[in-house]
């Protein structure tokens, strides 16, 4: 029953509106990649010497984040294009398991065991936030990434993005894409414009709000919002204290006492926002912009927004290393990464990409979701690291705010 | 020869017992394991009799605790309300429909657990066909009403999803019921049941009433919720007692309900059980105030790994639910029951 819940598929609106019943069905057997092929790990090496892909390369990401294939006007949904072309140079079969992973928590809940009898996962790539990241790594459940193979991803990485404390020289990760959080509305919903965290605590909105589980979008996100009105301290979010999550813990305990927050989800927001159920909630910048409707609008808010990258690992155990490899290098070229960027609104990690994208889309390249204007990113917050006991505690606050 | 014949019934409940030594008992022993550890996910879990966990749990979320009794506790008999008239349906009514309808009962059964979750969304939700229809249509409750995160959801939800579970057992035993026994009882001037029935039903629709308007949340206890409370409390009465004084006859009283216990046993049992452990319908259909142990269970393994406060919760709600299946059985015991009384 645990494990079912895990791959509870995060239909998007595109996929929700495309049918219910036979095509829900088979959207959410698709997201449970549950297709039977069997995996015969073989050699990662052939005869000669020279590595061989194998498949089907098990590939586990978040949800609205490939692009997809346009099957009737408007409607979108799998097989995505870049991964099909893949398979296609390459021969081997990608099994893309599509919103497997919704918080990074629950996922690492699913896998951890594995890592930790030191058994195989099933997954040959998984994509996890750069603090979740940095934690894998540091436990030794990532493989080094052999750079021989991935020349293109070392070449055209965002200079940036290189250098980290916990993997100064790309050994492990390679980043899937950069974003923000921040605040999605529904336009006709709220019937007005919403510009700041605050907004969301609009008795108008009563019952209709939701924040994410992930404790390190929603706590700094208010805490930025309780400094904004003055009620809290002046730490940076980057930095905020346990103190500082008890007092936005204090705040947030009347909205849910009073039924303004009416749940805390992952990317199922999305659905909520499809079925009007969800008027406004924090969310992640990308999502609506690529999966909802057009009168569901991302703002940066006025107080600030958080910036987080999420980022490619290939766990112990996976079978099929080497095709991981060629799947990570495969999306560092700048061409197709301008195509994936175009699609699903996200920061590419790729160098060049705001060339390259104009050619896609002319207009693309000031869409701020994909660059952030220098206004916006000064107000931008990485998620703060938390000594774990501080973790402990936060997270007591969180499940308490959650009902838990 | 004889030696083989001893070793029959053993070697026939081997594969059985295996299954369950392998997958029931080893489990539950690395469960209680856990649950007298202590230490985090990253230095690893230790084995110290931590009897504190159990004081931690047992202490820490009675409000959770609360919303599974009640909701579970709804759920269950709203089962029955729904469940006994369609078995009985079935059971008298449905002539060589019968095998048909109870295909219909279980036909859901054929779709997955999540995607009817998730559909019930879809129905309930603010934009959906059902508040369209009382909210819309017919003006029955205020425009900002909705069903989606509150503790009407979750049960409506529970008690979906775990309808055929009251059925089938129900079925089997009204189906068993000679129908020789009620032509008897007719001929024996068992007729209608007018008062006892107007009685019954009242009682029953009333404290139904107060109970749904207090564990769906309502009503609370203030003058303004007990205004309501009385005013849904008489309604169901009357309702109730309408239903009961017409609908329920003598012979129903002392052949038919007598034989059928056994099914309302099994039937309450298999729906209140999974209900109390249950967390997927209020992780989907639920708010935070309306989270179950279930969930607290969930987001202590999967979310905080806090492993041995999970693996004591688990024990305990399994311990309780042991010791309140056998005192159930010595008060509603099956045996004396179908042991021909009636």
């Amino acid at each position: 029953m645990t494990d079912a819940l895990s791959h509870l598929p995060a239909l998007t609106r595109r996929r929700f509106l495309a049918g219910t019943g036979m095509a829900g069905t088979a959207a959410f057997l698709a997201a449970c990649g549950t297709s039977g092929t069997s995996s015969d790990p073989g050699p990662s090496a052939g005869p000669s010497g020279d590595p061989v892909a194998t498949g089907p390369l098990q590939f586990a990401n978040w949800d609205a984040y490939i692009d997809l294939t346009e099957v009737g006007e408007g409607e979108y949904d799998l097989p995505s294009p870049t991964l099909d072309e893949f398979s296609a140079e390459y021969g081997v079969e990608v099994e893309y398991a599509n919103a497997q992973i919704e918080d990074n928590e629950s996922f690492m809940a699913t896998i951890r065991p594995q890592l930790q009898s030191g058994v195989e996962t099933g997954w040959d790539i998984i994509v996890l936030t750069d603090w979740m990241a940095a934690k894998v790594v540091a436990a030794g459940w990532a493989q080094a990434i052999d750079p021989a193979h991935t020349a293109t991803a070392a070449a055209n990485i965002r200079d940036e993005l290189k250098g980290l404390p916990w993997d100064p020289d790309m050994t492990y990760h390679y980043p899937w894409q950069s974003g923000a959080t921040g605040i999605g509305y529904n336009s006709v919903s709220t019937g007005r414009e919403l510009t700041k965290v605050a907004d969301l605590f609009d008795p108008a909105f009563a019952g209709k709000v939701t924040l994410l589980t992930e404790s390190r979008d929603t706590f700094p996100l208010v805490h930025l919002a309780l400094q904004g009105m003055g009620q809290a301290s002046d730490t940076p979010a980057e930095e905020m204290t346990l103190a500082d999550a008890e007092a936005v813990h204090a705040y947030l305990s009347t909205f849910v006492e009073n039924d303004h927050i009416r749940a805390f989800t992952g990317n199922e927001y999305l659905q909520d926002f499809g079925s009007g159920d969800t008027w406004a909630a924090v969310v992640w910048s990308g999502d609506l912009a690529s999966s909802a409707g057009p009168d569901d609008v991302f703002v940066f808010p006025e107080e600030g927004s958080m910036i987080w990258t999420d980022n490619m690992l290939i766990p112990k155990g996976a079978a099929n290393k080497y095709t991981a490899e060629l799947m990570i290098d495969w999306v560092y070229d700048v061409t197709r990464a301008a195509r994936l960027a175009n699609f699903i609104y996200y920061i590419s990690p790729v160098k060049g990409v705001d060339e390259a994208i104009k050619e896609l889309d002319p207009e693309a390249g000031d869409n701020p979701l994909l660059f952030p204007p220098a206004d916006i990113v000064a107000k931008q917050h990485a998620q703060p690291n938390w000594s774990e006991e501080d973790e402990a505690a936060i997270n007591e606050l969180f499940a308490d705010l959650t009902g838990v | 020869m004889t030696r083989r014949r001893w070793l029959l019934p053993y070697l026939l409940m081997a594969p059985g017992l295996l299954w369950l030594a392998l997958f029931f008992v080893l489990p539950n022993i690395q469960m209680v394991l856990m649950s007298l550890s202590t230490g985090t996910i990253g230095t690893g879990f230790e084995f110290d009799w931590a009897f504190s966990n159990y004081v931690e749990a047992i202490t820490r979320f009675p409000d959770n605790v609360a919303n599974s009794l009640v909701f579970g506790g709804l759920a269950t008999l709203l089962c029955f309300l729904i469940g006994y008239p369609l078995a009985y349906g079935i059971a008298f009514r449905g002539g060589k429909y019968k095998t048909l309808l109870l295909f219909l009962v279980i036909a859901p059964f054929f779709t997955s657990f999540l995607i009817r979750t998730i559909s019930w969304r879809i129905i309930l939700g603010d934009q959906g066909a059902f508040l369209g229809l009382i909210r819309d249509t017919l003006g029955l409750v205020p425009l900002n009403f909705s069903i989606i995160g509150t503790p009407l959801a979750v049960v409506s939800g529970l008690t979906y999803q775990f309808l055929p579970f009251m059925v089938l057992p129900l079925y089997v035993a009204i189906e068993k019921v000679d129908v020789r026994l009620i032509e008897a009882a007719r001929d024996l001037y068992a007729g209608p049941w007018r008062r006892g029935g107007a009685i019954v039903g009242g009682i029953g629709g009333g404290l139904l009433a107060v109970g749904l308007m207090l564990g769906l949340r309502y009503a609370t206890l203030d003058v303004e919720g007990i205004v309501a409370l009385l005013t849904a409390g008489a309604f169901g009465a009357v309702v109730g007692g309408l239903i009961g004084s017409f609908l329920i006859s003598e012979a129903f009283v002392r052949i038919i309900w007598p034989l059928s216990l056994p099914g309302v046993f099994a039937g309450s049992i298999l729906v209140f059980i999974p209900t109390l452990g249950d967390y997927v319908n209020v992780e989907l259909l639920g708010n935070p105030k309306t989270q179950m142990i279930g969930n607290v269970i969930q987001n202590r393994f999967l979310q905080q790994n806090d492993y041995p406060l999970a693996a004591a919760l688990s024990f305990i709600l399994m311990a309780a639910i042991l010791v309140a299946i056998f005192l159930y059985a010595r008060v509603l015991g099956t045996e004396e029951l179908t042991g021909g009384r009636a």
